[in-house]
């Protein structure tokens, strides 16, 4: 059950707990705990703009792989899936096709790999690994991390980045107003040059 | 909302002028003008926004191209590296051939705001160094103190910070505010270049670093790069110039109109321009005079699209010129990890650069010159730093990938080099002969591919920059192979100034050699590509030619 999509709603429902950033870090187990709930809960079939539950489930399953839940929260509790999903239903509608097309290359190899495998979410997380090093220099792949990245980062309203979470985890702040000093740097020699003056006088 | 209250002119009564763009030459040639007492009509392709209309949202900005054209911009233009090949559409994740933001204010709307004069030698090194064979490089027919009163208006009229630095040419009044505060990025490139022997200057930006002529000040929200800014402290010309063009009552801004050629009369003079408004429909404005503005891409595009029987090669084309001479600049980039936070999204993108190499020296083999500045680059989003801003070589996915991106988004600078390019014949703006726009209008092909020596030359200046990075103490860092570019924002070159009607498309005052009611200036402009910003010499430039182009129309010279 564990690489089955994740229901936004519910989840984002249930999750209040790792919104603050310093909480980030300590509350994934009961985070991902949750997701997991939400997952057993959850009636897939109409999860989704464009993309089956089949679909999802095996995306969710690689994008898990290419940022992992580790002590910090990844591509699977960010719901980068329901990212994918907004931008093939519009955005990028007029790549559908050829991720469809490649992603069924990409699955195929599974079985032929893997004896009594069907599908990449079948596979332990050091088989998925395998077979991901085996082939990430592939168009499928180039194409699948690049959406990862843009999931996880974009704004939430996309569907991915829930809670802000890829921004928390790179510790990025923006978006409004910000005062110098900024850095470590910047900081320093502003003290520098606070101190260069006193001593002038 | 943005036009409602603004004077409308019929399109069958000849205004003074119709100017073609709204960007950083046509929103101050519309301002001088209108201001004067002319009537103008400015046609842009592309929207009017407002600050109010921009956002944060980088997904729409650098996967959508919001501001830069949308998807169909890269569809619009063919490319080429060569004149023997057919030019075909871009794919994948070069940008357009030809970069640049339609929209009023044009590309300093998304602009980084770095704002360099050019130097004394910019305007005479053909004669300092002599004949570069297979270039058409030249002298200016101006020079920099000819300009320099018009780089001051600049400063003062559209709002610049900075300091001066070591090297600069003479100015006639200081910067009217102050630079921005020095950011991490800055203060190791400082560090590094005191470590060589060399000099890290304020960076001078076109971006307000105190209140100025009733705009506000920079909030330091980062988003300079690609994006407008929402608080208007960038000094594009729709936040300086725009306003004040509509609030003479002279001036109709129309957004959407893509022109699609110039007619001329029995009397060999510009009459109407030709465009398609918003709703699809082919209007005709008349006017008195005709300045093109479109930048240096759009500009001879225009030019070669309004041939006809009197004009078989484009107008303003009887040297050939229009096209040809594109210059994008060169550039290379070097990128470095630091032991502390550097948290350098934030605020402007550069606060220093170092210009000790500006000048070329025919000792190290090639010609060329440039600046190296420090900066987030395209890293201070994270989409984009995650997809562009890693270490090459190392795996791209997995937990250690996630590891290094949690840890070095924060950690993390660059060093970005701009230099010269050569004018060449063999890098130009042609016709396409089979692509057409999404209005039907005969499509832009690109053919470029850099000088050697301005290959050498960024080679050259990245080298240094991985000595910079690492006197200021680098943990790591990494460059990418310096190759022939298949695009660029700097379009320059392609309808030089000039006093000899063979070798330029117009004189030094931005009157086609050809015809007398034609006038044209913007990035085409340039004989010489500067050292890699070009947009303040841009905008010197039309407040110069506001200013000779307004004296012509008092005598009845156009």
């Amino acid at each position: 059950m564990k690489d089955k999509p994740i229901t936004r709603r519910r989840f984002i429902g249930n999750s209040g707990a790792v919104a603050g950033s310093s909480l980030l870090r300590i509350s994934v187990p009961a985070a991902l705990a949750l997701a997991e709930a939400a997952c057993t809960a959850h009636e897939e079939a109409s999860a989704f703009k464009i993309l089956t539950s089949a679909e999802a489930r095996e995306l969710v399953a690689i994008s898990a792989r290419i940022l992992p839940t580790t002590d910090t929260p990844g591509a699977r509790e960010a719901g980068v899936v329901y990212f994918f999903d907004t931008v093939l239903a519009d955005q990028f509608a007029d790549q559908l096709g050829e991720f469809r097309a490649l992603m069924g290359q990409f699955l195929a190899g599974v079985a032929s790999r893997f004896d009594g495998a069907k599908m990449f979410s079948d596979l332990s997380e050091a088989d998925q690994d395998a077979y991901l090093t085996d082939n990430d220099k592939t168009p499928f792949f180039g194409m699948l991390q690049a959406f990862t990245m843009m999931g996880f980062f974009a704004m939430s309203s996309y569907g991915g980045n829930k809670d802000n979470i890829g921004w928390k985890l790179i510790g990025f702040e923006g978006h409004g107003a910000a005062q110098p000093p900024f850095g470590y740097y910047d900081a320093q020699y502003m003290r520098g040059a606070q101190d260069d003056n006193q001593e002038s006088d | 909302m943005t036009t409602k209250n603004q004077i409308e002119y019929p399109l069958d009564e000849a205004v003074d002028f119709v100017i073609v763009g709204s960007g950083s030459a046509g929103g101050i040639l519309a301002k001088e003008l209108s201001t004067g007492g002319f009537s103008v009509v400015a046609l842009e392709q592309g929207p009017f926004r407002e600050a109010k209309d921009f956002t944060h949202d980088e997904f729409e900005i650098f996967m959508m191209s919001g501001l830069a054209g949308g998807a169909a911009h890269k569809r619009n233009q063919t490319f080429r590296d060569d004149e023997s090949k057919v030019a075909e559409v871009q794919t994948g994740p070069n940008r357009a051939p030809a970069f640049y933001a339609p929209g009023i204010g044009g590309s300093s709307v998304h602009f980084s705001a770095n704002f360099w004069r050019l130097r004394e030698i910019d305007f005479n090194e053909r004669s300092v160094l002599g004949a570069i064979s297979g270039t058409n490089f030249a002298d200016w027919p101006i020079t920099y103190d000819e300009l320099e009163p018009y780089y001051t208006k600049v400063d003062w009229d559209i709002g610049v910070c900075g300091a001066p630095g070591p090297f600069d040419s003479p100015r006639s009044k200081p910067f009217p505010m102050p630079p921005m505060p020095v950011k991490s990025s800055g203060v190791l490139l400082e560090k590094g270049a005191t470590a060589l022997g060399l000099h890290a200057q304020a960076e001078p930006l076109a971006i307000l670093s105190k209140p100025h002529n009733g705009r506000a000040a920079c909030i330091h929200c980062g988003y300079c790069m690609g994006f407008g800014c929402e608080v208007g402290a960038k000094s594009s010309t729709l936040a300086a110039m725009i306003p004040q063009a509509q609030a003479s009552g002279h001036c109709e801004i129309r957004a959407d109109c893509a022109v699609y050629q110039l007619e001329t009369g029995a009397n060999g003079k510009v009459s109407e321009v030709r465009y398609i408004d918003p709703a699809g429909n082919q209007r005709a404005q008349k006017a008195r005079a005709v300045i093109v503005a479109a930048n240096g891409a759009e500009t001879p595009r225009l030019l070669l699209n309004s041939a006809n029987a009197a004009h078989p090669d484009g107008l303003a084309n009887s040297s050939g010129f229009v096209g040809r001479n594109l210059m994008y600049n060169s550039h290379a980039l070097v990128h470095a990890t630091f032991e502390h936070p550097l948290n350098d999204y934030k605020g402007v993108q550069c606060t220093r650069v170092v210009h000790d190499y500006y000048e070329s020296n025919p000792a190290r083999g090639f010609y060329g010159g440039g600046g190296i500045d420090a900066r987030p680059f395209l890293h201070a989003t994270p989409i984009m730093y995650a997809l562009t801003g890693q270490p090459p070589g190392k795996k791209q996915w997995g937990a250690e990938f996630k590891e290094q991106l949690a840890h070095n988004f924060n950690h993390q600078m660059t060093l970005a080099i701009g230099a010269t390019s050569l004018a060449m014949d063999r890098n130009n703006i042609t016709i396409d002969p089979t692509l057409k726009d999404e209005w039907d209008r005969p499509a832009m092909r690109v053919t470029y591919r850099d000088h050697d020596d301005d290959l050498s030359n960024a080679r050259f200046l990245r080298d240094v920059a991985q000595d910079l990075v690492a006197a200021a103490g680098a943990l790591e860092q990494w460059t990418h192979p310096v190759v022939p570019q298949r695009g660029g924002p700097h379009l320059l070159g392609t309808c030089r100034l000039g006093d000899d009607p063979q070798t330029s498309v117009v004189d030094r005052y931005h009157r086609s050699h050809d015809i007398a009611n034609l006038f044209i200036c913007d990035g085409s402009s340039m004989v010489t590509s500067g050292r890699g910003q070009p947009t303040m010499t841009i905008m010197a430039l039309a407040f110069r030619a506001a200013e000779h182009i307004a004296a012509a129309a008092r005598a009845n010279e156009i």
